[in-house]
């Protein structure tokens, strides 16, 4: 039976998975802000609209980011279970704002506080619910 | 112009159930190879196993199908908001694991998913604000 539990090595593997993930979706953003001046009413404008967002060197950068984050994120599913796998990856919404607080000093309000502190404690409750002797 | 609110809900919806299905297929494909991975040959190994797995490639056709959708949506909604109503894919993740992977969902990983759900859905909140 393969060991389900969440370690330390497994962590810096999300936490460079979301890295690369946040990184392709602004990627994705770029794109679709080309894309963002036409409304979309029939099949050819969406046709238009994908060509338009294929010529875009943004999502080429972005596939290239994601495939990279397959080859990650097949590692992690490899270890532990899907159910704890992807919460703990929503680590990201964390790095975001303390990135902007510590390093570009932008003031940051009560209800910012209470969101990172309630994530936090849902990656320590999935994270615990690994352990040996926990229900789940 | 913008969508109805609806419509943009109902798009971000589809977008986390086609999500979903894409990380069932993947994590059941990685389940039945039983794959120890220790080493980085181990993690190439795997990803070339993985890339000869038809789930593997169906599961990557709802991975586009959501990309297309998330795509459209992120051009006409706020990015926020878009991101606050993605946080519902945490609990369609959570259901799925436990009723199809089998995984053991106890109560401490659904408190911990629902935490993390509304921490989110606070932050983009406030970032509006």
């Amino acid at each position: 039976m393969l060991n389900k539990r969440l370690t330390f090595k497994i962590i810096l593997f999300l936490i460079a998975s979301d890295l690369l993930e946040t990184a392709a979706q602004y990627c994705f953003k770029r794109t679709a802000m080309s894309g963002s001046d036409f409304f979309i009413t029939n099949f050819s404008d969406a046709l238009f609209f994908l060509k338009t967002c294929l010529l875009s060197p943004f999502i080429w950068l972005a596939f290239v980011m994601i495939f990279l984050t397959f080859i990650i994120w097949s590692t992690i599913l490899s270890k532990i279970d899907l159910s704890v796998a992807v919460p703990v990856a929503s680590f990201s919404y964390i790095l975001v704002p303390l990135t902007s607080i510590f390093f570009l000093h932008e003031k940051v309000t009560m209800l910012d506080w209470t969101g990172i502190l309630f994530i936090l404690t849902g990656v320590i409750f999935v994270c615990t619910s690994t352990e040996k002797g926990a229900t789940g | 112009m913008k969508l109805n609110i609806i419509a943009v809900i109902s798009l971000i919806v589809l977008t986390s159930i086609f999500d979903t299905i894409n990380q069932l297929f993947l994590k059941s494909s990685i389940n039945s190879l039983n794959w120890k991975v220790d080493s980085v040959k181990k993690i190439f190994a795997l990803i070339a196993r993985l890339l000869v797995t038809p789930r593997v490639w169906m599961g990557f056709f709802f991975c586009c199908l959501s990309l297309s959708v998330w795509l459209f949506v992120l051009s006409k909604a706020d990015l926020n908001f878009a991101f606050s109503a993605d946080s519902m894919h945490y609990i369609f993740i959570a259901f799925s694991s436990s009723l199809i992977l089998k995984e053991k969902v106890g109560a401490r990983r659904w408190v911990g998913t629902i935490f993390i759900v509304m921490g989110i859905t606070l932050l983009t909140i406030s970032k509006k604000g």
